[in-house]
């Protein structure tokens, strides 16, 4: 997704003011001149100088010219149409979906999904993503879980091992 | 014992084989898949280090990282798009030779330049680290503050982007840094009151976000790459040896050109690669064959990027500071693993040390059969398809983010991550300098905090000790230099107008 410098200066401008005025806020070690404030508001003053440079479009001249392209891409971005950027987005929703369900439904059901929907987007065939769907999450389960002891959740499908 | 005895019992172990095998073979196919960086590789390998014994965790990275960054040349070779970042600097060379019929020779020349190049940067990180830790015994917090700070704008010199966006992504990442309890009062800063976010931004799980998350992401809106063409290929290193002859001058100064650049803070393999071909260009007595498919300059960038790998390890092992991406991935472990940089290091865990320097030698042979049996495989490899490949990464990322602390919220840093990363990228704000600035973030505050007790507030003793003066003299004119190019520019377009 492409923003212009005004928006993105700006917005680095507003986050360095809060970093600023956060830190400001924050408690004086007894007996020392400097703190845990000195530092947020040293970078808070310097993203407010940058944004602002940014959103005045200095320094552009420095940057390659952007050559990515938003088309053509097949799955879930071609199905969108317009609003083919959203589908960038996918990939983090789809993680904080995994942490919200991994404890209910259990580490192979909600890998499974997982797989199943991004598989998909990314255009792949039905064949192929029932392939991976299958095959995989009992593998990385057999890696992750039996032989490196990470404790991921059972909930409703638990693994035989 | 003998240290460097000492060292090859480290290594000789059925463990530590292992450990190269896996990770060697993991990295040749990583890197050959388009998309998948070098960087990728080694974040997502993190998790599986805890499991290791240290020489062997830190060997999966130095073997996978070098496998990577050489298999990468691969698909540049073959359909014209790099497999890492650090081959695109010379991917229209290689496949101008492919369609010249050289196909092997170009192939062959990445294998082989990229072995030497990882070789002769081994054997400058066995001279200049120990002589450059001397040096370093001596260095007061001052330095260290004026030292990581070079680094840091050496980070957004090199970005090929706007300096001043670089700045800012620089500093985001130190503001990152600052989130958590670990700072000069002990009070909870940035923490909006959440008990995760006492401990810090783990810089591992913005890393795998940043790199991994963000790949995919981009994979969903942008094309699929073109099919790989069936071809049978000849003998892959005939001919290597004439052109080392022939080159010879080009493979030396892409060594080190790649040894320097990778011993500068932030700027890694992909910029060594640029950088090493556009002398080549520069030199050569024929630049006009160059994009014609002509191995000169395949040659020394080839040689470059694979230095650079070894360069990089120069600060990381000396002061903690990162000298590219792969290397802010790797002190996280040597951290992890009791290997703390620094240059007492050097003197404490010699073993350990000359260990590393045989494991860089190792996965620099081991390259050459492997490398010949990925590029004999790569027509199969190649044909894997991004639409399974990339939800596999994705999956990946969510289980080894969990694999680090067993901590859900980690998974909801790689994908907070992943966005930002997402959003830099398609905005000309460069991720490597956001990744400087969160691994280093601690250690500026710590030495610029420590230094300002030291000196009672004063700003002058900063600059009163020999070093740290040179060390402030380059960080300002690094800072400056942006400003002296635009001039320059301004003027030149000025004159004609005249």
């Amino acid at each position: 997704m492409h923003l212009s410098d005004r928006v993105t200066g700006l917005f680095l401008a507003l986050l360095g003011s809060l970093a600023f005025w956060g830190g400001s806020r924050l408690p004086a070690v007894p007996g020392q001149d400097v703190g845990p404030a000195a530092f947020p508001m040293a970078i808070g003053g310097g993203l407010v100088i940058c944004g602002v440079l940014i959103a005045a479009g200095i320094g552009h001249s420095f940057e390659a010219k952007d050559t990515a392209e938003d088309d053509q891409a097949p799955g879930l971005a071609r199905w969108l149409g317009r609003l083919g950027w959203l589908a960038a987005f996918l990939p983090p929703v789809l993680l904080i979906g995994y942490v919200l369900v991994v404890d209910t439904l259990g580490f192979l059901l909600t890998a499974a999904i997982m797989l199943l929907v991004s598989a998909r987007a990314l255009g792949a065939s039905w064949a192929m993503t029932i392939g991976v769907m299958l095959i995989a999450p009992p593998v990385v389960h057999l890696a992750f879980g039996k032989l490196l002891r990470v404790p991921l959740p059972d909930g409703l499908l638990a693994a035989p091992w | 014992m003998n240290p460097i005895l000492e060292a090859f019992t480290m290594v000789a172990t059925t463990e530590v084989a292992i450990a190269v095998l896996a990770s060697a073979v993991y990295g040749m196919v990583i890197g050959a898949l388009p998309g998948l960086t070098a960087t990728m590789a080694t974040a997502l390998l993190v998790p599986i280090t805890f499991y290791l014994s240290p020489i062997a965790a830190v060997a999966t990275i130095i073997t996978s990282s070098a496998m990577a960054i050489f298999s990468g040349d691969i698909p540049g070779c073959l359909m014209r798009i790099p497999g890492t970042p650090a081959s695109a600097a010379y991917t229209d060379e290689a496949y101008a030779m492919t369609r010249k019929g050289e196909a092997e020779l170009a192939l062959g020349t990445s294998l082989w330049f990229s072995a030497v190049g990882g070789i002769v940067g081994t054997v400058a990180l066995m001279i200049m680290a120990p002589a450059l830790a001397e040096m370093a015994l001596s260095f007061s917090t001052f330095e260290y503050f004026w030292l990581s700070l070079l680094g840091l704008m050496c980070a957004t010199l090199v970005a090929r982007s706007s300096p001043i966006k670089a700045i800012a992504a620089a500093l985001l990442g130190l503001l990152v840094a600052c989130v958590g309890i670990e700072n000069p009062g002990g009070v909870p800063r940035f923490t909006f009151g959440s008990t995760d976010l006492l401990g810090g931004i783990e810089a591992l799980p913005a890393l795998v976000g940043v790199f991994a998350v963000s790949e995919i992401m981009r994979a969903l809106v942008s094309p699929l790459p073109p099919r790989i063409p069936d071809r049978k290929l000849g003998s892959i290193l005939r001919g290597q040896w004439g052109l080392t002859r022939r080159f010879q001058k080009q493979m030396w100064r892409g060594n080190v050109i790649g040894v320097l650049i990778g011993a500068l803070p932030g700027a890694g393999a992909d910029i060594a690669a640029w950088v090493a071909y556009a002398t080549s260009k520069r030199f050569s007595k024929e630049p006009e064959k160059f994009g014609t498919g002509h191995p000169e300059g395949l040659v020394e960038s080839g040689a470059a990027n694979n230095s650079a790998l070894a360069g990089g390890w120069v600060p990381a092992l000396l002061f903690g500071i990162p000298g590219d991406t792969i290397t802010a991935i790797a002190i996280g472990v040597l951290y992890m693993k009791g290997l703390n940089p620094g240059p007492t290091l050097f003197t404490e865990k010699a073993s350990s040390m000359y260990a590393l320097y045989i494991i860089f030698i190792l996965a620099n042979v081991l390259m050459i059969p492997l490398g010949i049996i990925m590029i004999r495989l790569s027509r199969h490899v190649l044909k894997a398809p991004r639409a399974v490949a990339m939800p596999l990464i994705l999956l990946l990322c969510a289980v080894g983010a969990f694999a680090i602390g067993n901590n859900p919220f980690a998974i909801v840093l790689v994908a907070v991550f992943g966005v930002i990363g997402y959003m830099m990228e398609r905005n000309g704000y460069p991720v490597a300098a956001l990744v400087l600035g969160i691994v280093m973030g601690t250690m500026v505050e710590q030495n610029l905090v420590s230094s300002l007790i030291k000196s009672d507030g004063e700003i002058l003793p900063f600059f009163e000790r020999p070093i740290s003066s040179g060390l402030a003299a380059l960080t300002i004119s690094a800072l400056m230099w942006p400003v002296a190019v635009w001039v320059i520019r301004r003027l030149r377009h000025a004159e004609p107008a005249r």
